[in-house]
Order: C-alpha cells, then structure tokens, then sequence
C-alpha cells in the first residue's frame, strides 16, 4: 500500500513537470527564444506543490529569492565572457574556493542549476555531479536514529533532491560518481539516496520504450532531416526516396532568395505505387499539407497525396482465379464458415481512409514547388498525367525550424507530441 | 486379439499352409487381377484422400503391387548393364567438378535408351512402366546431375507431348527426344513467377495470318535449357472465353530451338547437381506455328498441373537409391575404424544411425513402389497426392540420411576426396524443386480437406444448427468410442490383410486413422473455408497425412514379403514395426495439437515472433552483452 502510494508519488513527480514543460514547450515553438527563465520558475512551482510534506521548505523560500541574486550574478558576470562549460565549471571552482565553510551553498546549487541550459551543460552528467560535489561532505549524515527518524538537513536534502530531478527531466541517467558523492553528503538512507534508488529502477527500464528512436543529434543538412523525417513517416522498409529538386542558391545574385531552388524530397513505396497504378483516374488526387512531425524539438512539415476513398460501388471484389496456382488450391470449394469459437478477430468499428500514394518534404510548401513533385513523380506514375491534381495547402506556409535554433532547455528525452491542429482546409 | 490370432495361427497349422493367414489378402489380389481386364474407366477409387474420413481403403493397398515375372526378368535385364555403366563409366567427381556432362557419358546413357524411358515403345522409347521406371530411378540417382538431366528431359521436358500431346505432334517429336537426339526442357519459371500462373509475363501472340504464334518473354532456372532442342514452354495467350470476354489464359507451346529467337544465359553456378545445365532462356519474337500448342489454346494450366504432379513419385526410389549406396559406403567406415579398441559400429548412437538410414530407405522404397504401382493400374487413376507425399517423405528423409552418414564419417564426409559432402549438396535440391516441400504439404493437406469438406458439409452443418438427431448420433457415437477402446478398420482378424506379425502395427494404424479422421472433421468444423489459411495447421494435418501413408505402404509391403517369404522378410517386418510405432507416437502428438487452440499450440506465438522479426527485417534482441546503466 505504502509502496503503491510512494510510487504514484514518484509517477506525479515525474511526469507533471513534463506536461508543464510540453505545453509550454509547444506554445514557444513558434516564438524561439522565449522565456527560458520563466519557463523553470513554473517548473519549480508545479514541482513545490506536489512536493512532499515532509520536505520541509517553509523558510527556505524568501532567502532563497534574496540570495538568488548574488549567485545569479555570479553567473551572469560569467556568461558575459562565454557561455561554455569551461566557464560554468570555473564559477563552481570560484565558488568553493571562496569559503571553506561553503555557505550559501543551496542558494548557488538552486541558481547554478536554472543557469545550466544558458550554459549548455544541462545534459553534461560530470557538471550534475561537480554540483554535487559543493555540498560539504560528512556534515549532513545522520548520525543517530532520531536524526534519521526525522528529516535530516531537509533543505539540503530537498536541494539535492531538485538537483536530481532536473537531471530526470533531462534523461540524464545518474552514475557510480554521482551515488558515491549522495553517501558521502546524506549517507545511505536519505532523501537524496532514495531518488537516485528510484532514477536507477525506472530510468534503464524506459530507456528503450519508444519503438522508434530519433537520434539525439538530428543532421544538419535540411536534405538529409528530410530524409531521415520521410523514412520515419513512410514506415516502410522499402520505400525509397527520391530528391525531385536540389536546393540551389545562386550566390552571385545580389538577391537570394528569389533564385534560391527550393529541395523538393519525397518518398515512395512500391505498394504505393501499384496503389496510384490502380487508381482511377477521372477521380482527382489531392496534395495535401503541411502536415507537422516532431523529431524531438524539432517541427518539420511534410505533405501527402492522397486521393479519397474507393467508393463502394466501385470496388469490384475480384474473385480468385482457379488457374492461378500450379500447385495448391488457394481456395477451397466448400460451403462452411469459420467456427464462431475459433473466430479471434475482435469487433472493431474501421473507418476507412483513403489511400495515400506518396509523401513529401519541400522548403517551400507553394503550389509551384509541390508542382515539381508531382511532375517527378508523374515519371513513375503515369495516372498522374491523366488524373486531375487538386492542391489543397494551408495558407499559412511555415518555414521548418532547425534544431539548432530550437528552444534551449526544457523537455529532454520525450517525444512532444504536437498540439493538435486541423491540418485539412477545404 | 491374441486369441484371435491363436486360432488364426491353429488354421494354418491345420491347413498345412502357411500362407493361409492371408487368404483375404489372396482372394483381393484375385478380384483385382480379374478387375484388371475389363476395367476401362477412370476409377474414383482413392487411398489418401478416404484417410480424410477415418475410412482404410484397403483394396487399393492391400496387396502391395507386385509387377508379374516377365516384367521383373525385363527390368532386371535393363538393371544389369544400367548399373554397370554407372558403376564404370560415370565419374560423379570429374562431373561436379567440372559441372558438365561429358559428352561419351551422355552418349552412353542415349544408348541404353535412358533418355526416354517412359516413351511407348512405338515412338522408340523403352515403354516403361512408373515401377520400372522407379526402379531404374535408383540407379540413376547414383549422380545427382545425371538424374536431374534425365529427369528435366523426361519427367517434365517432354512429359506435356506425351500426356497431352495429339498424334502428329508424338510422331514428329517424341522419336528423336526418346533416343536422345533431342533433349528436352520445360519451362515455367520466370523472375516473378515460381507457382503463381498470375504472373506469367512470357507472352504468345497470334501473327495475322493466325498460323503461328510468337512468343517473347524470359524464363529462369530451366534445367537443360543450354542443352535442350526441345522446350515445353508455358505463356500467356488472350483467349475469348465463353461470355465472350477477352482473358489472357496460359498455353503451353513445344517450342524447337530451331524456330529461331531462342537464347540462352550461361549455366547458373550451384551448389549441389553441379553437372546438370541450369540456366536462364530468352524467347524474342520466337515463331511457332499453331500445331505446336500443346492441348489446346487456353489450356496450359491443366497441362502444367499434369506434367508437375506425374512426375513426383519417381523421387522415392531415387531417394532409397541414395541412401542404400550410402549405408554402404559407410558401414564399410563403420566397422574398420577403431575407437578405444572397439570399432565405430558398437557404439549406441553410431547404431542408431545405421537404423535411422535403414528404415528411412525401407519406408520410401515401400512407398516409392506402392505408389508407382497404384499409378500403373488401369484407368489413370488419380495419384497425385500419394506422389506428391512421396516426394515430401523421401527428399527429407534423404536429407536426415545424407547428414546422419556425413556424422558417421567425422571430418572425412567433409573434405572433397570423398564423395559424401557431393551427396549431401546435391540432395537438398530436393526439398527445393518439383514444388517446394512446403508447398506440397498445402497441396496434400488441401486436396484432402476438399474431399472431405464435399462429403462432411451436410452433417457439419446440421451440426451447427444444432440438429439434435444429429448431435445425439454424435454422442453416442463418442460414448460407444469411449466403452470399446479398439479402433477395428478390419485391417486384422479374419478378414485382415495384414500377416499377424504386423498386427500390432496394424492396429496403431488404424488407431490413428480413425482419429485422423475426426480430427479432419473438427478442423472443417472449426476453420470452415478459411483453413486454407491456416498454414501451420496444413502442415501438421499434411505431417500426419504422410505418416499414415507411409505407415499403410511398409504394413502392406512387410505383409507381402513375409507371406510369399522373400529374403530376411523378419528384418521387415522389424522395420516396419519400428517404424509403425515411432509413427504413431509422431501422429499422436500432432493430432493433439491439432486439436488445440492457437495459443495453446504455440502457432501464435510462432507467428507473432516471426512477424516481430519480418517488420524489422532483423534480429531484435539486444546483446546479451548490452547494458542500459
């Protein structure tokens, strides 16, 4: 029951900062550079409220607040020189070279923490564990079974716990290092020790949950992102992708971007293709988009073409022909059905879609560049030709935010799932 | 039942006559032979098939088919100097090395007339029947890539003119082909189709004199192609069917190199039957002119389906062939090598081998011949199930053979000095052509499944409806099952066909086919239509299929041979009791699963593995050696 509880406990813990930060994540995919700032102070308080009660932090707040601005200060003079790992990790040497006695420690851990993402060490394992390293050794343990029966240095524990949480929320996964330091500061059984007890049950166990992965460093060539986006969407080891248009830039115009060629990329399956093969051709196909898709924190936009369902009308059942197979019936002559006991299919309500025959990724989602793709396409599928093609875009084109210029900081590890968004307009 | 064969056993004492205990045997080889000169019509007589239902027809096997003693001094004539020229003249080593057959070899084999030896006498072939042609089947087989030529050339290549063919077409082709003048080749496979007929792409079109047809298109892995004068070919015509609609429908073609047009690609470098010509033929714009459509125009699937399924059972005695040259070679291994001070051949698992080739060789004689005898009786009787279990039966056991004798042997079936790993690599072509042991086993298990579904429908369907009648004849039934556990087929006791020694084989026999039987009937009542499917079902109902037909061919072979006395007749019968209860274990085990559930049977998890590794296109499981922390 305890155990249940506590982890339920753990689940909130976990995963409500996620929703916060997604939301937000999401909102701000439009408006990069937003306010990373802020971004962490909802985290900390979304996190305050479902905190522990027995994590006491009645005090801790106003002091924390008033000394933040030293110790962000101290960041900041930092971040004027450069915002490098080098650098953060001077400030921390500065720090426990000022006072033997560390004091102040909490206040810098909180603030050195909300400066990791500007620094871009938020994902660097050896900085989580050199912060670690400020806390005074020994001091903290519990030395008798009262202070172990209550709560020991709650802000300290409490700090070291944020400290570990921050590294949940990035997907950092502790290391021997990293548990070493906890015993030296709590000892075994603390506050801290357990949350990183409980990062090293689940944290392997989800590590390879999503059946399919996106790589931590997506390619930096467009071509190549689109690429890797259209094999991910197509889902279909044997479509092959096809650049109908490299992007070009004609540099010695003084005025780019009306000569720039944009990339046009789509992929194809074989069965895709029989499919357009089939396909009735006084019936219009439909290029349709943008559609978005994630890969981490970054939105790409692909488009479809598809065409509307086969009518039931149309759809002409064709029977097996008796001389197909050389060497076995493919159909027995008999008139008895499938036992109801031996009937595993389940009861599923199916509404039918129509068939999508390619997918695409372009840098410009205009009617002229899509044009391209549909004429290349056209080689390989001569319906197209005869078909008509009825272009059915969103108004409202979007450029493709890279990764590189993404929202620093915030959500790691997860897919965000994209807000929801009508992406068909008639 | 022992009483029972005490007083069978006291009559033939009394009578004097040993051979009494068969009398039932006797009076059906009488009422068969009488049957013999008159019967003209096509019988619907089946063996395999009634199995379906629980039912032993066993005039059809009981006897075993005997060839009368003019025929056996005919073929022991052909035996002699075919096994002669292979024992001295063929060199299996320099063929496989050097993939070709010498021409003096090929020579040799025209003049013993092998070339055509199921070619009726009068267009000059030797007019064997299939059991001579079995029988000298196993000599041949002695070089994999002699036995694949001669079978490419007659088995197939020119089996469409003679099954299908009209007069002028035999007389014109079939002389030259018999005495090897010609060779011949069939040609059905193309690059994307193997057994689907849909996608065929070799396409003849009528020239507008309508006289001649031409034909353009590819086909691949033709044996002989490089050789043959003569091509059965199969492709696409456009044929006005009876609604009057346009429909492209296959026909077959005897297409002569001569006609022009023909090409072909360089000999496909295999594995196993290295000397045997395998390689790609091209028709471009090839002309032939109308009589050389085969039947009729349209009508190619039924000859295709004709030539394939006639030719199987021939696989068997080829098979025994084999493994009998192979016991051979290696009891001579076997009892000369020293281990310990004791030789190989007193060791347990070496034994155990020895007995693993013996009965597998036993039981695909037993059936090689049983088959072909039933094939040889008036009327075309429809065999192509039991020929196609042959094949099944004898290319797999040949496989186990070939690998068991290569374990014998250690290290020296593994080095090319010695002819064993030669046997091996050409014997799994086996499991591989004539249809694909797989898909046999659908063959086997579906043309079974439609005769019974014909005959069960009705009282499945009662059954559904929840007839009471019928549900009641139902229980009764299966509480009369339970009180009396013999399962009595009536292939014992006094009228029983099987020499008492065999009884107790007899009666797992029966046993099993009885329940085979209602097993058939409650797969139709589970699965319907729809089993066809149920592959892993197919598979095992086929396993079984096979099994009791094996088991009917050493019963009725042993019973033979101990009622008229032949040679160590007791080692049969050993054989055939050996057999009979490794069978029985083996259907006994397939049947209960077959009576269970997918899940339960371990199928769903089957496929569910094997779909989880498809979508991947790979082994999924991290390494062993992997780690998340």
């Amino acid at each position: 029951m305890n155990c249940a509880r506590r982890l339920a406990r753990i689940t909130i813990r976990g995963f409500a900062p996620y929703a916060t930060v997604t939301a937000r994540e999401s909102a701000k995919c439009l408006n990069p550079y937003g306010s990373g700032v802020q971004t962490l102070r909802a985290f900390h308080a979304g996190f305050g409220h479902l905190k522990d009660q027995s994590v006491s932090r009645g005090d801790g707040h106003p002091r924390h607040e008033g000394s933040l601005v030293t110790h962000d200060s101290l960041f900041e003079q930092a971040a004027v020189e450069a915002r490098t790992k080098a650098m953060f990790n001077r400030v921390l040497e500065v720090f426990v070279r000022k006072d033997i006695r560390r004091r102040g420690h909490v206040e810098f851990i909180y603030a050195a923490l909300r400066k990791m993402p500007e620094f871009g060490v938020e994902r660097d394992i050896t900085v989580y564990n050199k912060l670690l390293d400020v806390f005074p050794k020994e001091v903290f343990v519990p030395r008798n079974f009262i202070q172990r029966m209550f709560n020991h240095y709650p802000r300290q524990q409490e700090c070291a716990v944020q400290l570990l949480e921050q590294m949940e929320n990035y997907g950092i996964l502790p290391n021997v290092e990293t548990k070493v330091l906890l015993v030296q500061i709590f000892g075994e059984k603390s506050h801290p020790m357990r949350k990183y007890q409980r990062l090293m049950y689940w944290f392997p166990k989800f590590k390879h949950t999503n059946p399919y992965p996106v790589p931590q460093d997506l390619p930096q060539d467009p071509l190549d992102l689109a690429r890797l986006s259209l094999t991910r969407v197509a889902a279909d080891p044997d479509a092959c992708v096809t650049v109908y248009q490299m992007p070009s830039t004609d540099v010695s115009e003084t005025i780019v971007a009306d000569v720039s060629l944009p990339y046009v990329v789509g992929i194809q399956s074989p069965e895709q293709r029989s499919l357009l093969a089939k396909h009735n051709a006084s019936r219009p196909v439909f290029v349709e988009g943008p559609f978005p898709l994630w890969l981490r924190k970054t939105c790409v936009y692909y488009y479809v073409l598809r065409a509307d369902p086969v009518p039931p009308e149309e759809k002409v059942q064709e029977p097996v022909d008796p001389e197909r197979s050389f060497f076995y019936p493919l159909e027995l002559d008999l008139d008895l059905e499938r036992d109801l006991g031996d009937d595993d299919s389940f009861d599923v309500d199916e509404v039918e879609e129509g068939p999508i025959f390619a997918m695409c990724m372009a840098s410009r989602g205009d009617q002229a560049t899509l044009a391209k793709w549909i004429a290349g396409l056209q080689q390989t599928n001569p319906v197209l030709g005869r078909a008509p093609t009825l272009f059915r875009l969103e108004s409202v084109s979007r450029e493709i935010q890279r990764a590189g210029e993404s929202e620093p900081g915030a959500e790691p590890g997860l897919e965000e799932e994209p807000p929801h968004r009508q992406a068909m307009k008639q | 039942m022992s009483l029972n064969r005490l007083v069978v056993f006291s009559k033939s004492v009394r009578c004097k006559n040993l051979l009494t205990p068969l009398i039932g045997q006797f009076r059906s080889v009488t009422t068969i032979q009488s049957q013999r000169s008159f019967r003209t019509y096509a019988r619907n007589l089946v063996y395999a098939k009634d199995l379906f239902l629980g039912k032993v027809n066993k005039a059809e096997v009981f006897p075993y088919p005997e060839i009368d003693k003019e025929e056996l001094e005919e073929i022991k004539q052909f035996v002699g100097p075919v096994e002669k020229f292979f024992n001295e003249d063929v060199d299996s080593k320099r063929i496989d090395h050097e993939a070709k057959i010498p021409s003096e070899t090929l020579n040799g084999l025209k003049e013993l007339g092998l070339f055509g030896m199921q070619v009726p006498e009068e267009y000059g072939g030797l007019g064997l029947s299939n059991t001579m042609y079995a029988r000298l089947g196993e000599i041949i087989s002695l070089d994999g890539s002699i036995a694949v030529t001669l079978a490419a050339h007659q088995a197939i290549g020119l089996k469409g003119i003679l099954i299908a063919g009209n007069e002028q077409q035999k007389v014109k082709y079939l002389p030259k082909l018999a005495a090897g003048q010609h060779v011949a080749a069939f040609c059905l496979t193309e690059p994307g189709s193997g057994s689907d007929a849909a996608s065929i792409q070799t396409r003849a079109t009528l020239t507008e004199d309508g006289k001649h047809f031409l034909i353009n298109g590819s086909k691949i892995w033709i044996s002989n192609g490089g050789l043959a004068d003569i091509f059965t070919v199969f492709a696409r015509t456009e044929v006005v069917d009876k609604d009057g609609q346009k429909k492209d429908k296959i026909t077959a073609f005897i297409v002569e190199r001569e006609f022009g047009g023909v090409t072909n690609g360089a000999p496909e470098d295999k594995l196993g039957i290295r000397g045997s010509n395998t390689c790609e033929v091209v028709f471009d714009n090839t002309k032939v002119p109308i009589e050389n459509v085969i039947g009729e125009v349209g009508g190619g699937f039924k000859v295709a389906m004709n030539i394939l399924n006639s030719g199987r059972f021939s696989m068997g005695g080829a098979c025994a062939g084999m493994i009998k040259k192979l016991i051979e070679l290696t009891s001579e291994y076997a009892g000369t090598r020293k281990q310990f001070n004791k030789s190989l051949s007193e060791f347990g698992m070496i034994q155990e081998k020895f007995a693993t080739m013996a009965l597998n060789a036993f039981v695909m004689e037993s059936m090689a011949y049983l088959t072909a005898g039933m094939m040889d009786r008036p009327g075309m009787p429809d065999c192509s199930v039991e020929a196609a279990m042959v094949k099944v039966f004898s290319s797999e056991g040949a496989w186990i053979c070939v690998s068991e004798a290569l374990q014998v042997l250690g290290g020296l079936g593994y080095v090319k000095n010695y002819p064993f790993e030669r046997f091996l690599r050409d014997c799994r072509i086996l499991l591989i052509f004539e249809g694909t042991n797989e898909i046999l086993r659908m063959y086997i298990a579906l043309t079974g499944m439609q005769y019974a579904g014909k005959i069960l429908t009705g009282k499945i369907k009662e059954m559904k409806k929840g007839n009471v009648g019928v549900v009641l004849q139902m229980l009764g039934k299966k509480v009369r099952e339970s009180v009396s556990s013999t399962v009595d087929l009536g292939l014992t006791g006094n009228d029983g066909v099987v020499h008492p020694s065999l009884a107790d084989s007899a009666k797992k026999f029966e046993e099993n086919v009885y329940y085979f039987g209602t097993t058939v009937e409650s797969l139709l009542y589970r699965y319907g239509k729809t089993i066809v499917d149920e592959q892993l079902v197919l598979k095992r109902v086929a396993d079984v299929l096979i099994n009791l037909y094996a088991m009917t061919a050493v019963l009725s072979r042993a019973s033979r041979s101990i009622s008229i006395g032949l040679r160590n007749h007791d080692h049969e019968v050993l054989l055939a009791n050996t057999f009979c209860s490794d069978a029985y274990f083996k259907n006994n085990f397939l049947m209960a699963q077959l009576q269970k559930n997918a899940p339960e049977n371990n199928d769903d998890s089957m496929k569910k593995i094997a779909k989880e590794v498809l979508e991947k296109r790979a082994y999924i499981c991290s390494h062993p050696l992997e780690r998340t922390f």
